[in-house]
């Protein structure tokens, strides 16, 4: 098996009273998708917040490439080489495409400046143009263009494409098809597949198993807050990843598959 | 270089840009406005009234310039009003009535404002409380502070001129015009306010901030610090305003600038900038400030009756206010 990217174990996060991860554990390696199931409620999006710095864990261990590391911010987990698409949009609408794609990473001049450096808008915007003429949407969108005038598919596309262009180890895309048309979909599932192609780590959260069945190598089911069951895909059928995120038992469902 | 190879699709044209910048159509009204006053009296671009228009201007415009700062991250600041009345009252105390030296005294005026943007900007962003709620109690307590430290009276006159005073208040004759420092620190401060906003790393900070503050921390931008860092620079501004203030007319008052935090908040969203934040402009906040100033002038020129003067500065805000609604709505659809 190819090097290991990220390990988590036990991880635990509460909030108030609701224990939304109790003890998950599981591993990523490079050049594969996973796709991260389970219900609503089941715990999916606390678990790549923490990953992600967000919601820092209670409890538990993260490895990045088998070195034990601290996320306690954002700024951590970019370091690390992981970046995170939220289900909740990533880019702020009332800034331009390109000073989207290069927030908190601005490139400025005179950087002993600090955050009163300037930024080096030349740089901004051959860059960005660069960066969006190599996912394909550059004949579309001006770089200058306010991320309020996108429709949904290119906002995705956007930032999708900045999680690419540090070359981060990691993506991680929080439900990343919801809301979008089928066209826009389906890039987005190009996207996916590119990205496991030039050799990153794709962690991706769906509630659409055919996506899953489409793009990811493997499965990761989690429910109350706990990794549940983990499938390869090639080997796995899709009744027994649906029983293993409802909990019914696979027996169970059968029956009910043949009566109707 | 490189980059030309790399240019980016068509860009529309510097000018029509110019068009559909919210600062613009203010500007225009601003001509408008102007001319209007200058054609219904004669004695409106006289020296002296364009002298007295151009005093008072920097003692808003300076906070006006911290408000656009904050209101684009997000946030606003009602309490600017009555940090324009504590922090010279506290300095002009210390001075006459403890023996401070004016520039020990200057500081602690100052560290006195630091405190009460901290405090303002902890409670909303480590506490959660909003804004308006924070700043509004915050506005109560400093006012209230400025009655009692004083008793409810003015200070009596400051009479010891010196370097520092002519730093915050000094003035001088260019041809025809009296002109005070207090411009200068505005000119200045403008300045370095559009290079953060609009040049600076840190502006595109809190522009994101402003427009989606969960996208911003999840790219690492520190957006508590940065927020509590704009409370405490407008509480400054307030303050070094109300201070140029105070030594221009060599007196402190504990209730100057009361109703300030409406009418700064009014010049900057007349400006163009946006009180839902994500979108602010300095150039638009000038424009607001330059507004404000020539109406209430103009008003009072031209003869409307003094107590009918709120009815018009009210109507020409909510004026301009649809103009800049009915802009944006246009660029959504094109
Ligand atoms: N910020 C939060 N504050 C309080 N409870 C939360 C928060 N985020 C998630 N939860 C709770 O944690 C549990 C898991 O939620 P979540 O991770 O969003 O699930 P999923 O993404 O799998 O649908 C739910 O019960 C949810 O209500
Ligand atoms: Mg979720």
């Amino acid at each position: 098996m190819s090097a290991e990217v990220l390990r988590l174990e036990n991880a635990q996060k509460s909030f108030g009273s609701v224990r939304a991860l109790k003890r998950a554990s599981f591993s990523l390696h490079e050049g594969e998708v996973v796709a991260l199931l389970g219900d609503n409620g089941a715990g999916k999006s606390t678990l790549i917040k923490s990953i992600s710095g967000v919601h820092p864990l209670d409890s538990g261990q993260i490895y990045v490439r088998g070195a034990p590391a601290t996320i306690r911010s954002a700024r951590d987990a970019i370091e690390l080489g992981i970046e995170t698409i939220h289900q909740d949009t990533s880019l702020a609408p009332d800034l331009s495409i390109a000073r989207n794609l290069f927030l908190g990473r601005e490139p400025v001049k005179l950087s002993f400046l600090g955050v009163f450096a300037p930024l080096d808008r030349a740089e901004l915007r051959r860059a960005a143009s660069a960066l969006l003429r190599r996912v394909g949407i550059a004949k579309k969108l001006d770089a200058d263009a306010p991320v309020r005038t996108l429709s949904g598919g290119e906002r995705q596309s956007i930032a999708i494409s900045r999680a690419m262009q540090f070359a981060a180890k990691l993506i991680i895309l929080d439900e990343p098809t919801n809301n979008l048309g089928l066209e826009e979909t389906h890039s987005v599932l190009r996207f996916i597949k590119e990205m496991r192609e030039a050799g990153h780590c794709v962690l991706f959260i769906t509630h659409n198993i055919h996506h899953v069945f489409a793009v990811a190598d493997r499965i990761i089911v989690m429910r109350r807050g706990e990794v549940t069951a983990e499938f390869v895909v090639a080997d796995a059928d899709l009744l027994s990843v649906e029983s293993a995120i409802t909990g019914a038992d696979v027996a169970t469902l059968m029956r009910e598959g043949k009566s109707h | 270089m490189v980059a030309v190879s790399e240019t980016p699709p068509a860009k529309p044209s510097l000018w029509s840009q110019a068009l559909r910048a919210p600062e613009f159509s203010s500007l225009i009204i601003l001509v408008i406005v102007l001319a209007a006053f200058a054609f219904g009296d004669s004695k409106f671009l006289s020296p002296l009234n364009v002298s007295n228009m151009i005093a008072f201007l920097p003692e808003l415009g300076i906070i006006a310039l911290g408000m656009t700062l904050l209101l684009t991250a997000g946030e606003f600041d009602l309490s600017v009003g009555a940090v324009f009345a504590l922090a010279p009252v506290s300095v002009m105390l210390l001075a006459q009535n403890a023996d401070f030296s004016l520039g020990a005294a200057l500081l602690v005026g100052l560290a006195i404002c630091v405190v009460i943007g901290a405090i303002n900007g902890i409670l909303v962003t480590k506490v959660g409380i909003s804004s308006f709620l924070v700043t509004l109690s915050m506005l109560l307590i400093v006012r209230g502070a400025a009655l009692y430290v004083t008793q409810g009276f003015p200070l009596k006159a400051w009479d010891r001129p010196g370097p520092l005073v002519t730093l915050l208040a000094g003035s001088f004759d260019w041809g025809p015009f009296r002109l005070y420092t207090s411009l200068w620190w505005f000119i200045v401060l403008t300045l370095l306010a559009i290079y953060i906003l609009d040049y600076a790393k840190l502006g595109n900070w809190i522009s994101a901030i402003g427009s989606n503050r969960s996208a911003a921390i999840a790219r690492g931008v520190p957006a508590d610090r940065v927020k509590i860092w704009l409370f405490i620079l407008t509480s400054i501004l307030a303050g070094l305003a109300g201070m140029i203030s105070a030594f221009r007319i060599s007196a402190a008052s504990p209730v100057a600038g009361t109703g300030y935090e409406l009418e700064v908040i009014a010049m900057v969203v007349v400006g163009g900038t946006a009180l839902t934040g994500g979108r602010g402009t300095i150039l638009g906040t000038l424009v607001g400030v330059l507004m404000l100033r020539a109406i209430r002038n103009g008003i009072v020129l031209i003869g409307v009756p003094g107590l009918a003067y709120n009815i018009f500065v009210g109507a020409i805000i909510l004026a301009m206010l649809v103009l800049h609604a009915a802009l944006q709505k246009n660029k959504a659809r094109a």
